[in-house]
């Protein structure tokens, strides 16, 4: 029998606010343990959460952006569970009323994943276990969160994976979180089952929780999907439970003990009040919403002749977007633009935080000035690229590395000469071509053009060979 | 009994009368002398007492003028937070707990220059009607201490009611400061849920708790009233103090005032306690106002709607007591969960427990929508049935409690027993209103008596009015000293 | 009517332990509490919904930071640090 996949996912955003949901300290990551933390966040007795309004607002963008309806009337209730993490031994969360609702993310086969809900709520601190004793530092604790529900719509880790993808990209772009899965500023739990092909009855559903990195989700749906499937086909039955994946033996494991009886008793928090926002409020929050990552390349493809993958890649960073769309600003042909940005820029971006942060030494602007210089036939491609390589490595400008005498191109004086000499000292290129290898007329085009040092007209230089030597 | 104590005290500073340093010490001695005997402080803070008053006589010898509370020996209950002085609710679990942080009331009271007694006994985490849930053992009755001062803010009605101190804060989430003060025949303001700032009080139960003055007069409670209702950032649920200070009003007549009290609150009132409202009644309708008999229907699940949503919410508050970041944490266990259970089954006592799991009950699936969703629904009705009432009258008067101090070691036999004694009190809470409760008479073993006015939300000044009024008409009919503490 | 199981399965919530000598008396305590408090389901009216007590809305907090506390101030009433941690230790 053949089996299908079912998997829906829980994703857990930090907000990109100054400070905690509830008290004023720093979100800062990477500080000294305990040092980020105040009465309020490690739950003195007696302290009173009071909500940001940004988290909010940055709740709500997070809704617009991927088609949810936003709650006119919300409210934060608490989620009571025991564990050392957890500071007042409940969270404070959303349950029956959150902000978002019935929205959806669209990969590029054009199917959507529904996704239930959004809301916010807080994190946990952070516990270290040495030897058998427990550390606890709650720095993290109070750090604002969203936690986006999909529906089991996921059929496949590729669509998985683009999920993950494209929540990451549309969270970034809006700017409310840099979605650092490696700093776990985005987590997903993965809730999975199989099926046989056809049946439109759920399976028993596992969830692996805290998958923390693209790569390990896959892996590790593939390995839980492989599971399940071999214990149906062996008879055996899916056990509802919370799952740990492991990296090193790419396998998942029960997670028994925090999970054990839960029971969250789930009421609205009296400490704080309802939260009201009106239809005003939320186009206000709308007109913030920039062009998304699919959006943009949908029009680098209709509008501005990029194929689909160049487009894809350049729209996926909000940065290099921004960058290609000032570059080609006014330049006839913007995939011009595009070509330089993938093939001179990209190269030196290695990572997907180098891509993110998009640190170059060039503008925008200076890239335009070069292509327009090009496009004008003063200097032909292989001394642009050759520039703009070194204004990347300087930041200096074109003008520090292109002489007025490049600009002033090559008479045809010049250029017969140099025609003439390339003929004679490639004898056997010229008789090669004589003898109907047409190859070896390139060889002699780019001896005129490395002499010329990229001067010379490639297309003329070949007319001029043609004449001598045809 | 109209002139109160604060004024009393702050014009005797003003004069030279006395200094601050002789008058604190004077109630330092007190509490040494009486303390024994009333069992009122749990902590008494001699050293920063002393500090303050030096600070005020200062502020005196220079000239300078003293606000209303400035240098007046007072006290507070031990759940408000009071950054490096010891709060621990009365209970073991927080023995040792110093907070870092100054409650929002405590911040105000002290930038003012309140003076620091100390802090007063109470029931463990608020919950109890006689301080004797206390790891500290009860509180005793000024008026005889074979009886409960009360509870749960029983140490701060005993201070009071003993003079060992001039006021003190207290809270109620059902009644602990109303019931306190009617034992101890002295007066206490259960202020509108909102008017006073709940950060640094420790929760009971965040929807119904609210700190307020217990003192010997209306004035006084008035005064003190007016200084701690301001609205406060840190409470998401501040409002602060609506319209003009209190004060301002006590004088006002109350001819024509509809003055209404429902039925059900005569149910089941032993009869000293009947009569002495009524008798109140005459006093009010002799002052002109007009008193009004309705019936009040939905005060009939007020208690155990009460005790379902206050325990839920306790049960949520009181998990943060886990012996990790501050409190008592066991001697031995074999992992973290065990080292928070043993922690929290040692650290708190039998009633608190009994709330907890009771409050962990009515939330857990399966009966949530039988309790907790129901008594919510009922709190509404609560709400509205009082929204109601107040088009129909402007305050509402009923007994405090049923009943006057009990004996000691009556109380904790039976719960359900002791939940019926908070019958008359716990509506105000359920509903957010404003009351006080102001003593009206004495029981036949010269035990006082209370009545409590209740008023609608953010009417204070209208109680209050009503309150003084009463006060003024009856003097030393209603109210004596005990025999216990400063006499000056 | 409350059980011993029901008592013991809500202690486990309530991460509280009932010994064995407790257990009868708590048992009746909660079954006695919950009779009381079942005297609700007899009130004849739904009720109507509750929100909060003043229907207040949106208390906001503005995204400014405010220094947090030295790490000592917030380690002080704990009863085992460690490197600047929370602590609780292993015991056998």
């Amino acid at each position: 029998m053949k089996y299908e996949m079912v998997a829906g996912f829980e994703t857990h955003i930090e907000l990109a606010t100054n400070t905690k949901i509830f008290c004023s300290c720093t979100t800062e990551f990477g500080a000294d343990s305990n040092t980020h933390c105040c009465p309020i966040c490690i739950g003195l007795p007696g302290t009173l959460p009071k909500l940001n309004r940004q988290a909010v607002k940055y709740a709500i963008m997070a809704g617009l952006a991927t088609n949810c309806e936003i709650a006119n009337i919300s409210k934060m209730d608490r989620k009571n569970y025991c564990y050392p993490d957890l500071p007042k031994a409940y969270q404070i969360s959303q349950y029956d009323k959150p902000l978002c609702e019935h929205g959806y993310v669209q990969l590029s086969n054009g199917k959507k994943i529904r996704l239930t809900r959004i809301h916010i709520e807080e994190d946990a601190g952070k516990l270290i276990h040495k030897r058998g004793d427990t550390y606890i530092d709650y720095n993290r604790g109070g750090v604002p969160l969203i936690e986006i529900v999909s529906e089991p719509d996921i059929r496949s880790v590729e669509e998985a994976k683009e999920y993950v993808e494209k929540l990451q990209q549309i969270m970034r772009y809006i700017g409310i979180s840099d979605c650092k899965m490696q700093e776990g500023s985005m987590r997903c739990d993965v809730n999975i089952s199989v099926r046989p092909v056809g049946s439109e009855q759920l399976g028993t559903r596992t969830e692996i929780k805290n998958m923390n990195s693209i790569t390990f989700i896959g892996k590790a749906m593939e390995y839980e999907f492989g599971r399940q499937v071999d214990l149906i086909e062996s008879g055996g039955k899916v056990e509802q439970q919370t799952l740990r994946y492991d990296d090193v033996t790419n396998t998942t494991s029960s997670m028994r003990g925090k999970e054990d009886a839960n029971d969250y008793r789930y009421f609205r928090d009296p400490d704080l009040v309802t939260i009201s926002v009106t239809d005003e409020e939320i186009d206000e929050l709308r007109a913030k919403i920039p062009e998304l990552p699919f959006q943009k390349q949908e029009r680098y493809v209709s509008e501005m002749g990029l194929n689909e993958k160049d487009a894809q890649n350049i729209a996926k960073y909000r940065k290099i977007a921004e960058f290609f769309e000032t570059a080609s600003k006014g330049i006839k042909n913007p995939k011009t633009a595009a070509n330089f940005i993938i093939g001179q820029i990209f190269r030196r971006l290695e990572t997907e935080s180098d891509k993110e942060e998009f640190n170059i030494a060039v503008t925008a602007e200076q890239l335009r000035e070069l292509i327009e210089l090009l496009d004008s036939g003063k200097i032909r491609n292989n001394l642009a690229k050759s520039t703009l390589e070194k204004m990347l490595d300087t930041g200096k400008s074109f003008s520090e590395f292109i002489s007025e005498s490049d600009l002033a191109g090559m008479d045809e004086n010049t250029l017969n000469e140099l025609c003439k000499k390339a003929v004679e000292a490639n004898p056997k290129a010229v008789a090669d071509y004589r003898n109907g290898k047409q190859k070896a007329l390139k060889s002699i085009v780019g001896f005129v053009m490395k002499e010329s040092r990229g001067r010379a007209d490639a297309a003329a230089a070949e007319a001029k060979i043609l004449e001598l030597i045809g | 009994m109209a002139e109160g104590k604060i004024k009393y005290y702050s014009k005797m500073l003003e004069t030279k009368e006395i200094s601050c340093s002789e008058l604190t010490e004077s109630f330092l001695t007190a509490i040494e002398n009486a303390n024994s005997d009333l069992n009122a402080y749990v902590k008494v803070t001699p050293e920063t007492a002393m500090e303050t008053a030096k600070a005020v006589d200062e502020k005196i010898a220079r000239g300078e003028k003293l606000a209303p509370l400035e240098g007046i020996p007072m006290t507070l209950k031990d759940n408000i937070s009071t950054k490096e002085i010891e709060t621990t609710c009365c209970s073991k679990i927080l023995g040792g707990y110093k907070p870092i942080y100054n409650a929002t009331v405590w911040e105000t009271l002290s930038a003012s220059n309140a003076v620091l007694l100390g802090k007063t006994n109470m029931d463990e985490f608020a919950m109890g009607s006689s301080s004797e849930t206390s790891c500290f053992g009860g509180a005793s009755n000024p008026h005889n201490i074979d009886h409960v001062a009360g509870g749960s803010s029983g140490g701060v009605a005993s201070a009071v009611g003993g003079n060992i101190a001039v006021y003190g804060l207290g809270s109620d989430t059902g009644g602990s400061i109303r019931q306190p003060a009617s034992f101890c025949g002295i007066v206490g303001l259960k202020p509108t849920y909102g008017a006073v700032s709940r950060f640094g009080l420790i929760a009971y139960a965040s929807s119904f708790d609210q700190i307020g003055p217990i003192t010997t007069t209306v004035e006084d409670v008035a005064i003190v009233f007016d200084a701690i209702s301001e609205y406060d950032k840190m409470d998401s649920t501040s409002q602060g103090r609506k319209g003009e200070p209190t004060v301002n009003s006590l004088k006002n007549d109350i001819k024509g005032m509809r003055i209404g009290i429902p039925r059900e609150y005569l149910d089941g009132i032993k009869d000293e306690v009947r009569l002495a409202v009524e008798n109140a009644c005459e006093v009010y309708r002799s002052l002109g106002a007009e008193i009004v008999y309705f019936d009040l229907p939905a005060l009939k699940y007020a208690l155990p709607v009460y005790y379902i949503l206050a325990c839920a919410e306790a049960s949520s508050n009181l998990g943060r007591y886990d012996g990790i970041r501050y409190g008592y944490r066991t001697e031995s266990y074999k992992d973290v969960n065990e080292m928070i259970c043993k922690t929290r089954s040692e650290g708190f006592g039998a009633e608190v427990k009994r709330r907890i799991l009771l409050g962990t009950y009515v939330l857990s699936a399966g009966y949530y929508d039988a309790y907790y969703k129901k008594a919510q629904n009922l709190r509404g009705s609560i709400v509205n049935a009082f929204k109601n009432a107040f088009q129909n009258c402007d305050v509402i008067l009923a007994p405090t409690v049923p009943m006057t101090a009990f004996e000691k070691g009556n109380a904790i036999s039976d719960p359900i027993e002791t939940y019926l004694t908070d019958i008359c009190t716990v509506p105000v809470n359920i509903a957010g209103l404003p009351g006080v409760s102001v003593p009206c008479g004495f029981d036949g073993k010269g035990l006082p008596i209370g009545m409590q006015l209740i008023g609608n939300t953010f009417c204070e000044s209208r109680i209050l009015n009503a309150a003084w009024q009463f006060e003024n008409a009856v003097g030393s009919e209603v109210f004596k000293s005990s025999k216990y503490g400063v006499k000056i | 009517m409350v059980t011993h199981e029901d008592v013991l399965a809500i202690a486990r919530l309530s991460k509280l332990y009932i010994s064995d000598e407790e257990l009868d008396e708590m048992t009746k305590a909660m079954d006695d509490i919950i009779k009381f408090a079942d005297t609700i389901n007899n009130a004849a009216e739904e009720g109507v919904e509750f929100d909060n007590i003043n229907n207040l809305s949106n208390a906001f907090r503005e995204d400014e930071i405010v220094p947090s506390y030295d790490r000592e101030e917030i380690l002080k009433n704990a009863n085992d640090i460690d490197e600047g941690h929370f602590l609780v230790r292993k015991r056998v």
